[in-house]
């Protein structure tokens, strides 16, 4: 095992670990990678050999024995940990999914449901049409306002900004990023929906949506609170992508003539285009399982917006997510077999989407990794 | 800066591009400040001796509403119980991932992707899994039983929070541990290797030393997390205001305190907000405003150690 394997191809090997002459030897794919950067002293094999099988013995310690092993273990129980909540949940699910089929997602009522079923009611079933409906307004509504704003707030941060602006906002950006979700829904509460009730909503509303009242806790209410929520976790993806682009790229268009914004427009963003995607992927995945906030301030009824009255009505209705549907009725009402199932099926389907948004954002990073030529999938 | 095209006039679309990146950060700053700025002017009103030193009361009333002696203190419990859950599982895992792992294996890329998977999972589901989990009645130790028997334990206690709140915050103690891990040069591991100690040896006593700085930052960030969720703590923590004992001070009744329910700021703002029962919003504004100042004086901790710890590298 020791003698296989080039020296000089592993000593330019930066990612390697030097002393990766490891416990396992057998599981590692390259032999070569058990050469240390300081073993070039010894030039002929034989003591290089010699010294490896030196470093074996020492590490035949108990300890050594021991620890990979305990640490292996809390990385797979670390890893696993999501198998078991996915197969918990999953299970859980199961007798909604079954007795509900498709009618689970293709029909409404959800609140008189809940509320017949908490009161005994003998036959019950779900429609989570409007909480799906709900999730899916305010998250796209969301991740295209912090899109707009959070890359014009990352080309800033990445490229524009004179360093002594720089360095605060980005620590504001992370600030923001550190600010509780009930925090967000208080102050939504106090602020962005008394604004929308006394600003921006009609006073012949009652008139013209007749089938539910309009009380300024609407979906525009949840949309401008969760995009702030989500867009820091944007901003700070976004930023380290452009500036994870190559100078000469933006050097080589400023050479042509391009002005500094048109390299940041057509060179910067689409060779950043998937860390781009990745970031706001990831800012999709906060925005589907944000229960607090949109709690508060997203109207907390579980209603269809449509578009009969105009899209300013569109967006003035109240929603209800899956995630606050959860955190509103959860605890006492599990306890009842067919509400707790339902909630689990509301689980399972945000799971799904967090899994799915999940892996489409590691796609991403993987290839803007592989784009900037990252060995190895981290970044330098 | 070559905002000038070539006939020496500003490019129009610069313009307008290079202003709306200053408008949107410019906006971004001013709804962070505006937030906070709305707190200490709506909160700082309620916030004196007796409100951060009496306990919550469940009184329509304002002037009887109590403080947050309670919530304070369970928000306490809850970050430690949850670091204690959380620590050694991360460390172990960043120290494999960083140090043994092959960077290319299916297994390490399978470990990779489900911590992501993991860190994805949002803290709602976390909620209603672990109060569900932890019904089971061989958990009937972690919590109060069950109200319909002996059957089912009653699954909501600062012992159940904490270890759900602990599975949520581990995938983001792993990332930056093992980032800070990875970070540490690769001339300390060599030199103790040459010195003839072991791989663990090597890791234990000089590669976490030299790390440990990002590993605060790590457990640092992981607080902030754990004190600033409430989904979690709503659903596994009982969604009360009030410990579940009374004297809870008292030494002798700690256990029962720790398998019992409780608050903490997070679901005290909740409750108190407009949308909650209590609706004593001043009560939820002072709440809100010392929680902020928790989770905030956490980042900036976790930002400083890591930029410290950034610059102690590069030296």
């Amino acid at each position: 095992m020791i003698l296989t394997g080039g020296p000089i191809p592993a000593l330019r090997d930066e990612e390697h670990h030097p002393f990766a002459a490891a416990p396992k030897p057998k599981d590692r794919e390259t032999p070569m990678s058990m050469t240390d950067p300081n073993d070039t002293a010894s030039d002929t094999l034989p003591l290089r050999a010699q010294a490896i099988d030196l470093k074996d013995a020492v590490g035949r310690r108990s300890s050594d024995r021991i620890m990979p092993i305990l640490l292996a273990a809390a990385a797979v129980i670390s890893a696993g940990l999501v198998a078991f909540v996915v197969f918990f949940v999953a299970q859980k699910a199961w007798p909604t999914f079954v007795s509900e089929g498709h009618h689970f997602v293709t029909h409404g009522g959800w609140d008189g449901q809940i509320e017949g079923a908490l009161s005994g009611a003998a036959t019950i079933f779900f429609g989570a049409k409007p909480l799906i409906l709900g999730t899916l307004y305010t998250t796209a509504g969301a991740v295209l306002v912090s899109l707009v704003l959070g890359l014009g707030c990352a080309i800033f941060i990445a490229e524009l900004a004179p360093a002594w602006i720089r360095r605060p906002l980005e620590t504001v950006v992370q600030l923001l990023a550190g600010i509780p979700s009930v925090v967000f829904g208080l102050v939504g509460l106090a602020v962005v929906v008394p604004f929308i009730n006394n600003f921006i909503l009609p006073g012949n509303a009652a008139d013209v949506v007749t089938d539910i009242p309009l009380e300024g806790a609407s979906m525009l209410a949840g949309i401008l609170v969760l995009s702030f929520m989500i867009l820091p976790f944007f901003v700070t993806v976004a930023t380290d992508s452009l500036r994870a682009i190559p100078r000469s790229y933006i050097d080589g268009g400023l050479a042509l003539g391009m002005t500094r914004w048109r390299t940041i427009t057509r060179i910067q963003m689409p060779s950043a285009a998937p860390g781009l995607v990745a970031g706001l992927v990831l800012a999709a995945a906060r925005g589907v399982g944000e229960a607090i906030a949109l709690s508060m301030v997203a109207g907390a009824i579980a209603y269809v917006p449509n578009m009969n009255s105009g899209p300013l009505y569109f967006l003035l209705m109240p929603v209800r997510t899956m995630a606050s549907a959860i955190v509103e009725i959860g605890g006492e009402a599990m306890n009842i077999p067919q509400v707790g199932s339902a909630l689990f099926a509301l689980a399972f389907l945000l799971l799904m989407i967090s899994v799915v948004l999940s892996v489409i954002a590691r796609w991403s990073f993987t290839l803007f990794n592989r784009r900037m030529g990252v060995v190895s999938g981290r970044k330098v | 800066m070559s905002d000038m095209s070539i006939k020496g006039r500003p490019h129009p679309a610069s313009v307008v591009g290079t202003t709306f990146a200053w408008v949107a950060a410019a906006l971004v700053a001013t709804v962070c400040f505006f937030i906070i700025g709305f707190l200490v002017y709506q909160g700082s009103g309620a916030i004196n001796w007796t409100f951060l030193t009496t306990d919550p009361q469940a009184s329509l009333m304002a002037e009887q509403a109590g403080g947050i002696r309670v919530p304070f203190v369970g928000t306490a419990i809850l970050i430690l119980g949850s670091i204690l859950v959380a620590f050694p599982l991360a460390i172990g895992a960043a120290v494999y991932l960083a140090e043994y792992m092959a960077d290319d294996s299916w297994f390490t890329r399978t470990v990779r992707l489900g911590l992501e998977v993991l860190a994805s999972v949002p803290s709602v589901v976390f909620g209603v899994f672990g109060l569900s989990v932890f019904t089971f009645s061989i958990f009937q130790g972690l919590s109060a039983q069950g109200a319909q028997g002996a059957d089912t334990a009653f699954g909501r206690s600062f012992i159940v929070a904490s270890i759900v709140m602990g599975i949520h915050i581990l995938p983001f103690i792993i990332k930056v541990a093992e980032e800070a891990i990875r970070s540490v040069p690769k001339s300390l591991r060599q030199g103790a290797l040459a010195l003839g100690m072991t791989k663990w040896r090597t890791i234990r006593r000089v590669v976490l030393p030299s790390a440990s700085p990002g590993i605060v930052t790590a457990v640092v960030l992981g607080m902030g997390l754990a004190a600033g969720d409430t989904a979690i703590v709503w659903l596994t923590l009982g969604g009360s205001i009030n410990m579940a004992v009374d004297n809870w001070w008292n030494p002798s009744q700690w256990v029962e305190v720790l398998r019992g329910t409780g608050a903490t700021l997070t679901t005290y703002v909740y409750f108190n907000s407009p949308a909650g029962e209590g609706n004593a919003p001043g009560m939820a504004f002072g709440a809100a405003l010392v929680l902020i100042v928790l989770v905030l004086a956490f980042n900036l901790i976790a930002v400083y150690v890591g930029r410290r710890s950034a610059n102690a590298g590069r030296r």
